[in-house]
């Protein structure tokens, strides 16, 4: 049988998962945009950090909500 | 097989001892200084924990930062740590404060902004200091963040607008009538999730770091001179979080920052 902590662990996983996917995407298209216009750069990246941060507070919901599971 | 188990067990103790607001303070191994327990109002317990100390201690640090070691009325061009200051307050005001809230509101908010920034940033780093602990890493720490930027949110929307005026920034104009008891509840729930996705986003991003870092240490353990390559890992990972410990105070300034210019200026939304 799998315990609460292990799902809670796979859940935690799965949000890193879609986390990935979308940072990732989101850094090849920024690296597309900045070969295509340079000049652009510093909005790209400030613009890119803000997207990333948003990305990633929606994947530590996950984790919270998994270290919540675990402490059940 | 038994021993390894509680062995783990123990280092998750470990890990979750390391995290935790509690009421003692050990700068050094072998040193535990216990915190008084003074304030008891009613029901509600208001000792001094070390997450306290902690917002204390960043907080005199602050103050000498910037009241004894800046040093800004000076006729030459600033050296030293008031160039480094300087930096970082020039930063906060024209590329947050002017850039989201405009340029004379900005600078007049900016003091507002520039304690959050120096303070959150502060308190993130003292966590990457061995004697000191991370209050940011405690949700309380900043849902109180959190809560002073929707309290400015709420204030500043209905001392600039009027009670009416602060109504209709939640009413997009050029809709059907029955539209808005639809609408404005859900863009008032954003005066609640927007706080709520502050505390979280900074909570969880400094604990997960520290999750990670005690984790490494644990696997040096756990797997006594063999773990010895994981260092490796330690000093990865806690180089990411001295660039997490910035962009976070960035993250949270400049969050707090547009939100509240969308209050200020809501036709710019």
């Amino acid at each position: 049988m799998i315990s609460a902590a292990g799902l809670a662990a796979v859940g935690a996983g799965l949000a890193v998962i879609g986390a990935g996917l979308g940072i990732g995407r989101l850094a090849g298209s920024a690296l597309e945009g900045i070969a295509r216009q340079p000049e652009a750069i510093g909005n790209i990246r400030n613009t890119m950090i803000l997207a990333i941060v948003f990305i990633e507070g929606v994947a530590l919901f996950g984790l919270v909500i998994a270290f919540l599971a675990m402490g059940k | 097989m038994t021993p390894q188990i509680s062995e783990s067990e123990d280092i998750g103790d470990w890990i979750v001892h390391h995290l935790v607001n509690r009421p003692s303070w050990h700068p050094l191994p072998g040193v535990d200084i216990p915190l008084p327990e003074t304030l008891r109002i009613g029901t509600i317990d208001l000792s001094i924990t070390l997450h306290v100390l902690m917002l204390w201690v960043g907080a005199l640090i602050t103050f000498l930062l910037f009241a004894i070691l800046y040093r800004k009325k000076t006729s030459q061009a600033p050296h030293g740590l008031t160039n480094l200051l300087e930096t970082l307050v020039l930063f906060v005001r024209d590329q947050i404060c002017i850039e989201y809230l405009g340029e004379e509101d900005g600078r007049k908010l900016a003091p507002f902004f520039l304690n959050f920034f120096f303070f959150i940033l502060i308190l993130n780093l003292m966590g990457l200091i061995p004697i000191f602990a991370s209050a940011t890493a405690n949700i309380n720490v900043t849902a109180g963040f959190a809560l002073i930027t929707v309290t400015m949110m709420i204030a500043g929307g209905v001392i600039r607008h009027g009670p009416w005026g602060f109504l209709k920034i939640f009413m997009p104009p050029g809709l059907p009538i029955f539209v808005y008891f639809i609408l404005t509840p859900i863009e008032m729930l954003g005066l609640i999730i927007k706080p709520m996705a502050l505390t979280i986003r900074l909570f969880a991003n400094m604990l997960a770091g520290h999750i990670v870092i005690a984790a490494f240490i644990s696997l040096i353990i756990g797997f006594k001179i063999w773990g010895l390559p994981f260092l490796g890992g330690v000093v990865f990972v806690y180089a990411l979080e001295l660039l997490v410990a910035f962009i976070q105070a960035y993250i949270f300034t400049l969050l707090s920052a547009m939100f509240l210019g969308s209050m200020l200026h809501p036709e710019h939304e």
